[in-house]
């Protein structure tokens, strides 16, 4: 089989990992060798499902030993042509492609194959000789497989930018269920493992100048969302556990796509998508907003709404809390009000300092209007021209659905009909 | 009344120095490039001469009261190639020098924020073709990229090359412009080049370019796609560069 092919193959199989983050590492250029990696990542293509291309992602091998239900390449998949690169056709793509401006480095995972140690070995006979043989100073994003010796996942950490090992399901009850092979301690333990190193790493290149960095990007890793049954607040709540105790950078959420037969639950598709879309938009507001998870969904309402996003969601919960005037509050309470980002909440605070700052003013800083101006005030000026009451918010706030998506329902017909609840009072408009 | 300049980024500053000298009024009074001014029979016209002794005054002033960073934001808006660029700059500064220190970042001024629009805009642009950009190998090992930004960026991206594909030989050709970047491992020289007509590649490059190509459709799920967010976050202007989206 020639590297075309297989290329083809083993970027089939990888493609359905979400990350491809390029962020997070400042590994310098050396003079006279090749690379280095931009703090912020670089996007350098975009596929057709639109998604950013920054790393040549591609399995080593898609032959697996595992049978997990969720995965395209789980073992009992007929369907599937099966592929395996040797080390030096990874390094010879990642090396050309790489000259060429197509990829910011690599991003290699792999089914296991043969054994978890055996697999492992094969990674990190790639990376060692992209980094030692090639001198390569791009990124790389290496998998970290369960089960393999913690020395040999140790090991690669020294030389890869990034590492992660996938959590897949949110439960360990659903991982029996679903992946029986795997264990959740061994996915854990690792992983564990991993931040103790980057600890100690952190503070032995304060003392010592030239200590190698290990995993300088640090770890993320990928849940799959809606192949079993946990809630939204259930998720969210693993993820911020996620963050704070095991210092990751990135969770990485994965809507459940039914591959081939088997499908384990039939649930349309678009709103399988559009529930990804909420966990991440809730994920965002964990890590740049300053949001607990306990703020952004409740043990009573464990779901996000669909209709609306979840920043929305928690203002239209806590009216009380609003109007907020822009000129007065913290940073910290801007970037809680719909409509305001963390660039726009930045700029805001800039101009502050010259005087207050107006509504015209807010529309030209970039901020989304159409939502914020239910919840803030200028100079004691309210825009939004309704009382602030949950119910009369949501349906301002629900978003109207696309073009050519879903018919509308007659819910989203009558909006003030259906949500103006108890009585029959809201018949009457 | 109309200052007119050569529309270099000295000559902009230069006039600024003539416009504040001037006491020139920022509601009223504008700056505009000599070669696309229209006469106009009620204009007052004011010639102003590209001085290195002004420009450099007014980049100290500059540096002085707000920072390098404002003066380096103030390079990129220059490069956005707007026309009206000498106006926003003279109508920002007498904004800014009014408010001092951190004055170019009061952002709720129009004049202030117009004229970092077009930092902003240069800025994303010079970010979005450090990933765009493509490299071919032509047969005497020379990697060769063919671009056309929307704003004369061909400068600003050239640092990260340099530091990025140290070990290698390259050119990055402005065909809109008719300029290029020359890198012979050591020392980078900006030169005019015209488009080139034929060239020679290496044996193994149509190889890379067909895995490429093979590995951009690949990795699309087909059960995701989405044509509008795909031109979105990749417009189609770009499209003509991209080897990815140049299959036969």
């Amino acid at each position: 089989m020639d590297a075309l092919k297989k290329l083809e193959i083993l970027a089939d199989a990888a493609k359905y990992d979400v990350s491809c983050s390029s962020s997070g590492s400042e590994r310098k250029s050396v003079k006279g060798a090749l690379g280095n990696a931009a703090l912020p990542g670089i996007c350098h293509s975009f596929a057709e499902d639109g998604r950013c291309i920054s790393l040549l992602k591609i399995l080593y091998t898609n032959k697996c030993l595992y049978d997990c239900a969720y995965c395209i390449n789980r073992a009992s998949n007929p369907d599937m042509q099966r592929a395996e690169f040797t080390p030096d056709e990874v390094v010879d793509l990642t090396i050309s492609f790489y000259r060429r401006n197509y990829i910011e480095g690599l991003f290699l995972s792999s089914g296991v194959v043969r054994s978890p140690d055996y697999t492992m070995e094969q990674l990190l006979a790639v990376v060692k000789r992209l980094r030692e043989r090639e001198r390569f100073n791009g990124y790389i994003h290496l998998k970290g497989i369960p089960g393999a010796d913690p020395k040999l996942i140790e090991q690669a950490g020294l030389y890869v930018d990034r590492m992660s090992i996938n959590i897949e399901l949110p439960t360990t009850k659903s991982l029996r269920l679903l992946a029986p092979e795997k264990n959740r301690n061994e996915m854990i333990a690792p992983m564990q493992m991993i931040k103790e190193r980057i600890v100690e790493n952190k503070s032995s290149i304060v003392r010592y100048k030239h200590t190698p960095a290990f995993v300088p990007a640090g770890q993320s890793t990928q849940l799959i969302v809606g192949a079993t049954d946990e809630v939204d607040y259930k998720i969210i709540k693993i993820s911020e556990a996620l963050y704070n105790r095991m210092s990751l950078k990135r969770v990485y959420y994965s809507a459940y796509v039914p591959v081939g037969k088997n499908a384990i639950v039939s649930m349309n598709h678009t709103d399988a998508l559009k529930r990804e879309h909420r966990i991440y938009q809730a994920d965002w507001l964990l890590r740049f907003y300053g949001f607990t998870a306990d703020e952004i969904l409740t043990k009573a309402d464990p779901n996000l709404d669909m209709e609306m996003d979840p920043k929305c969601q928690w203002a239209v919960r806590n009216p009380h809390l609003f109007p907020m005037e822009v000129n007065k509050v913290s940073l910290l309470e801007l970037l809680r009000v719909p409509g305001i980002g963390n660039v726009t909440a930045r700029r805001i605070m800039a101009a502050r300092r010259f005087g207050p700052v107006g509504f015209d003013a807010l529309v030209k800083m970039g901020v989304v209007m159409k939502r914020a101006k239910y919840f803030v005030t200028c100079n004691g000026k309210y825009f939004g021209d309704i009382d602030l009451e949950p119910r009369k918010l949501r349906t301002l706030l629900i978003e109207p659905p696309k073009k050519g998506a879903n018919q509308l329902k007659l819910f989203d017909l009558y909006p003030n009909v259906f949500n103006s609840g108890g009585g029959h009072s809201g018949l009457s408009i | 009344m109309v200052y007119l300049f050569d529309g270099s980024f000295e000559g902009a500053l230069s006039a600024v120095y003539e416009m504040f000298y001037a006491k020139a009024n920022p509601e009223k009074d504008m700056m505009c490039i000599r070669t696309l001014y229209q006469y106009d029979i009620f204009d007052q016209v004011v010639e102003c001469h590209t001085s290195s002794e002004y420009a450099g005054k007014v980049t100290a002033s500059i540096i002085e009261t707000f920072g390098e960073e404002a003066f380096r934001r103030i390079g990129y808006a220059y490069l956005s190639e707007d026309e009206q660029f000498g106006t926003k700059l003279f109508r920002a500064l007498k904004r800014a020098y009014r408010l001092g220190g951190n004055g170019l970042e009061n952002f709720s001024d129009e004049a202030i924020m117009t004229l970092y629009k077009c930092y902003n805009a240069v800025a994303r642009e010079s970010h979005r073709m450090i990933g765009f950009i493509r490299f071919a190998e032509l047969d005497k090992g020379i990697y060769y990229s063919q671009f056309e930004p929307t704003y004369d960026l061909l400068a600003l991206v050239v640092p990260h090359f340099v530091d990025r594909l140290g070990d290698q030989l390259w050119v990055l050709h402005d065909t809109k412009r008719r300029k290029a970047a020359f890198y012979n491992k050591t020392d980078v020289h900006f030169s005019d080049l015209d488009p080139v007509e034929a060239l020679y590649y290496s044996s193994r490059e149509a190889q890379y370019q067909k895995m490429w190509q093979a590995y951009f459709e690949h990795i699309a799920i087909d059960e995701r796609k989405d044509k509008r967010r795909h031109i979105h976050m990749m417009p189609k202007k770009y499209w003509q560069f991209l080897t990815e989206k140049n299959t036969k």
